[in-house]
């Protein structure tokens, strides 16, 4: 039985705080780069298929099958650490991972060991890969679970800050799957030395998003 | 490796190492094989800080090419390094019938730097001629106390002649590792048939695109709000683990060159206690 500790680690209420970050969009919206369904979907589109994302979601995978071995898991979450672009994408990494690590330390108590040996710069990709392995979710659906979660919380943050009517959300999520489903399996089988992406337009909003004037959210 | 692209390609190579003699920084061992080598050492701000200007001789890469650079930095020594001229990536997709999907230009630079070492490489832009294919591997291994400096600028085909990115793909991996923990992953790679280009995910029909980045010691806060200050905001600045990274995106090499020197010079002062000293390979 996986099913409902996927449902648990991927649904929006789960206390990690990710409503709070939107990963550049508010500074895109401020700016009008982001000002319609059409111009949201295209970004997040653009994102999935050569985005920052994909690394961190490669990494994910990476520790998820690394599962008992903590050299490596304590290598890719350095190395997702070191690939964030900026301070602000790489705190909400943390405080994320943070939240999930205390919340995995109550309720699955046997990962205490592996948490403290990854200290407080937990990324959340690692915290849900160690959940995922631990509850023996199957790989082809933590790939997709992870991705979905992302792009659902992005979604509503573009929703929130554009705004968009709830249903136009989540048409666009509906028209993003194929490619959700295709990153996922993808990524599941890049070799380590074709991890790439260009974040260039990430990297300039989300560095921007530190002296935006007025901000909702965290990233 | 096709034969027949191996004939007329060229496999360059380039070994640098250097030592601090009685507090001069010296070039102790150079090879260089063509089209790759190095101009005589310039000590235009003192012996502890060495000045060299990596040539490539024959103007510029084709398909098939491989440049391989180390670089090696022994204790306490310092090292400025440039090219003296802007590198080329000329067209290699349809330009062969052997090749029709061209074949790439590739360089390796893996750079060791012990400890309380500097080097700031500081190269000429990079030029991507329509059809180019170019992939880098960078590599840094930083000791305790050693600080890296960096910049890469990359043109998107030949703009002053109206000549854009049409097909063709760049592809540059920077990697710094402190004790082998990796403390800057930059994995980045645009392909003329993705949307990144044009989209605001990527070039934004931009040309031109940079990034400097610093790891040392970490900065604070109001050292990262003087240097946004340095471009009126225009250059997109945030703070690495330990260093600082900066970004730009716009339509000229030359404006690249200008704000990030004078980044480079601000953050001079915090690492090195001194400002900047313009390679005399620039002024040529």
């Amino acid at each position: 039985m996986y099913l409902p500790y996927l449902l648990q680690l991927v649904s929006p209420a789960l206390p990690v705080g990710a409503y709070s970050y939107s990963e550049g969009i508010e500074t895109l919206v401020a700016t009008g780069t982001i000002a319609s369904a059409n111009t949201l979907k295209s970004w997040l589109e653009t994102e999935l298929r050569c985005g920052a994302i994909r690394l961190e979601t490669a990494a994910t995978i990476r520790a998820y099958r690394a599962e008992g071995n903590t050299d490596a898991i304590l290598y890719w979450n350095a190395w997702i650490s070191a690939s964030k672009e900026t301070e602000e994408l790489r705190e909400q990494s943390w405080q994320m991972g943070s939240a999930l690590r205390r919340l995995l330390g109550t309720i699955a108590p046997s990962l205490v060991p592996i948490f403290d040996e990854l200290g407080d710069n937990c990324n959340y990709g690692i915290a849900f890969a160690i959940a995922a392995s631990h509850w023996q979710i199957p790989l082809e659906v933590v790939a997709v679970g992870y991705l979905h979660s992302w792009l659902s919380n992005l979604v509503g943050a573009g929703v929130k800050l554009i705004p968009l009517g709830q249903t136009q959300g989540q048409q666009i999520l509906i028209e993003l799957y194929p490619i959700v489903e295709a990153m996922a399996t993808e990524l599941r089988s890049l070799d380590d030395g074709d991890l790439d992406c260009c974040a260039w337009g990430l990297s300039l909003a989300s560095m921007n998003h530190e002296t935006l004037y007025s901000r909702l959210f965290r990233s | 490796m096709p034969t027949t692209a191996s004939i007329s390609s060229w496999h360059g190579k380039l070994d640098l190492a250097y030592e601090n003699r009685n507090g001069k920084t010296q070039l102790i061992r150079q090879y260089g094989r063509s089209p790759l080598k190095v101009q005589r050492s310039f000590y235009p701000e003192g012996d502890s800080i060495c000045h060299n200007a990596i040539v490539h001789t024959a103007g510029g890469m084709v398909g098939g090419d491989r440049l391989s650079q180390t670089i090696r930095l022994s204790p306490g020594s310092r090292v400025l390094l440039t090219t003296t001229a802007a590198a080329k990536v000329y067209g290699t997709r349809g330009r062969s019938r052997l090749h029709p999907e061209g074949i790439e230009s590739q360089q390796t630079i893996n750079i060791d730097l012990a400890e309380n070492t500097c080097l700031e490489w500081l190269p000429r832009e990079n030029i991507l001629f329509d059809g180019s294919l170019f992939q880098q591997q960078m590599r840094v291994n930083l000791a305790a106390g050693s600080t890296f400096l960096g910049w890469e600028i990359v043109r998107f085909g030949r703009t002053a002649r109206g000549e854009t990115f049409r097909e063709g793909e760049y592809k540059s991996y920077l990697e710094v590792y402190r004790d082998n923990i990796p403390v800057w992953i930059d994995r980045s790679r645009i392909a003329a048939d993705d949307p990144l280009l044009n989209s605001a995910n990527g070039l934004h029909g931009q040309p031109v695109i940079a990034s400097l980045v610093y790891i040392g010691e970490a900065i604070s806060t109001e050292l990262v709000s003087e240097i946004r200050a340095l471009s009126d905001g225009n250059i997109g600045v945030t703070r690495l683990m330990s260093g600082l990274l900066c970004r730009d995106r716009g339509a000229s090499t030359v404006a690249s060159r200008t704000a990030f020197v004078a980044i480079w010079d601000r953050l001079r002062y915090h690492y090195m206690q001194r400002s900047a000293c313009l390679p005399r390979a620039w002024a040529v």
